[in-house]
């Protein structure tokens, strides 16, 4: 069989292709009535990936959220406990808070208010022990500061001895003119000799 | 946005009148695959009856529809692949599924030059298989052809070239190859 050839050639050949193409073609009528049936479907009310990543985005959102305000809550108190005295070290956090109340219902008159069970004091708590230990963090580090000036102030260096010399106090002193030339006169025989004579 | 019901009575009509020619572009588009072609349709009509492909007469209906039906099919493609991957675990479910037309044309026995054709066609690149389609099959011009393939005329040109020399280079190969086994056949059985 000659293939190469013309495009005639060519055009036989998809013609050829066309035809066993068209009986295998399935009838217009099926394929439009199920693409409106298709149509008529009501359609998925929501993608489940776009679903749950827009669940994933809200979670991290609001996550992010939460935690810059706590974080912005817990500078505030670490701001507010380095103006007011500290309490003593052996009063616990909890303690504290509950005279806080005591006192703050003392104040209110005779109505007592009483710590919710809920998210207030759960969310406190660790805020509170986090700004002790802050305060705790900032004595150390305060200390180890003046520990250290201290230090380079007394420092001297080692070689410093090996300059030290016994005569240093002759070297280093200033003799005065009057009294060393009396104390000359006596050290030189020859002139006292002449005034002798 | 949806079509007025006479608006979709006359594009109802003529898209009976080009469902043929369609089908066997869409066929071209999917691999000589008949249930892929027949669903990229039935995606396609589904789109002009819901109003996410509109017609707006920048050209030819005929074109407008080829170029929405290789669309659709590339995105269909783009989706069969990445089921595919998913069910790799069971292989049958993708491997399962035989091309009615596959069997069909086994079954109609085609000439020798036709499945020669066919499997020549097949080894070409993409865009050359389209250009050839398109101006051979479907007796397009190469600026109508471009439009569809959404090329420039002068980019469509070089691909119907291209793929015409090599078509005719590949058909001349396998007639080559065909004679020679078939000769080395005949000489075994004499022997």
């Amino acid at each position: 069989m000659e293939i190469i050839g013309d495009d005639k050639k060519l055009r036989a050949l998809f013609s050829e292709a066309q035809t066993v193409d068209a009986a295998a073609t399935p009838s217009f009528t099926s394929v439009w009535h199920r693409a409106q049936a298709r149509s008529l479907k009501p359609g998925r009310a929501f993608n489940l990936s776009f679903a749950l990543v827009t669940a994933l985005l809200v979670l991290t959102l609001g996550s992010l959220a939460l935690w810059s305000a706590y974080s912005h809550r817990g500078t505030v108190r670490n701001d507010a406990a380095g103006n007011h005295p500290q309490p003593a070290s052996g009063v616990q956090p909890n303690q504290q808070t509950k005279e806080e109340n005591t006192t703050a219902a003392v104040n209110t008159g005779n109505r007592p208010v009483f710590p919710v069970p809920g998210s207030i004091h759960r969310s406190v708590k660790p805020r509170v022990k986090r700004s002790s230990a802050a305060v705790e963090q900032q004595l150390v580090a305060s200390t180890k500061t003046t520990a250290r000036e201290t230090t380079i102030e007394t420092w001297q260096s080692p070689t410093s001895a090996l300059l030290t010399s016994p005569t240093d106090g002759l070297f280093k002193s200033v003799p005065q003119l009057n009294e060393n030339a009396n104390e000359m006169k006596s050290f030189l025989p020859g002139r006292s000799n002449e005034k002798e004579k | 946005m949806k079509f007025d019901p006479m608006e979709i009575a006359d594009l109802k009509a003529e898209l009976e009148r080009l469902h043929s020619a369609s089908f066997g572009w869409a066929l071209s588009c999917c691999r000589r695959d008949a249930t892929e072609a027949e669903e990229v349709l039935q995606t396609v009509y589904l789109k002009i009856l819901e109003g996410k492909a509109r017609f707006r007469g920048e050209s030819s209906l005929k074109t407008w529809l080829f170029a929405v039906i290789r669309k659709t099919a590339a995105t269909e493609y783009r989706r069969r692949l990445l089921r595919s991957f998913r069910l790799t675990a069971d292989p049958d479910e993708v491997d399962d599924r035989v091309s009615p037309f596959e069997n069909q044309s086994e079954t109609f026995e085609r000439s020798e030059a036709q499945m020669h054709f066919q499997s020549a066609l097949k080894e070409l690149p993409r865009r050359q298989r389209e250009a050839l389609h398109l101006v051979f099959y479907e007796d397009l011009s190469l600026r109508e052809a471009a439009d569809v393939m959404g090329v420039s005329i002068g980019s469509a040109r070089q691909h119907y070239e291209r793929g015409k020399k090599k078509l005719r280079e590949s058909l001349a190969r396998l007639e080559m190859g065909y004679g020679n086994n078939w000769g080395r056949q005949e000489t075994s059985r004499a022997v």
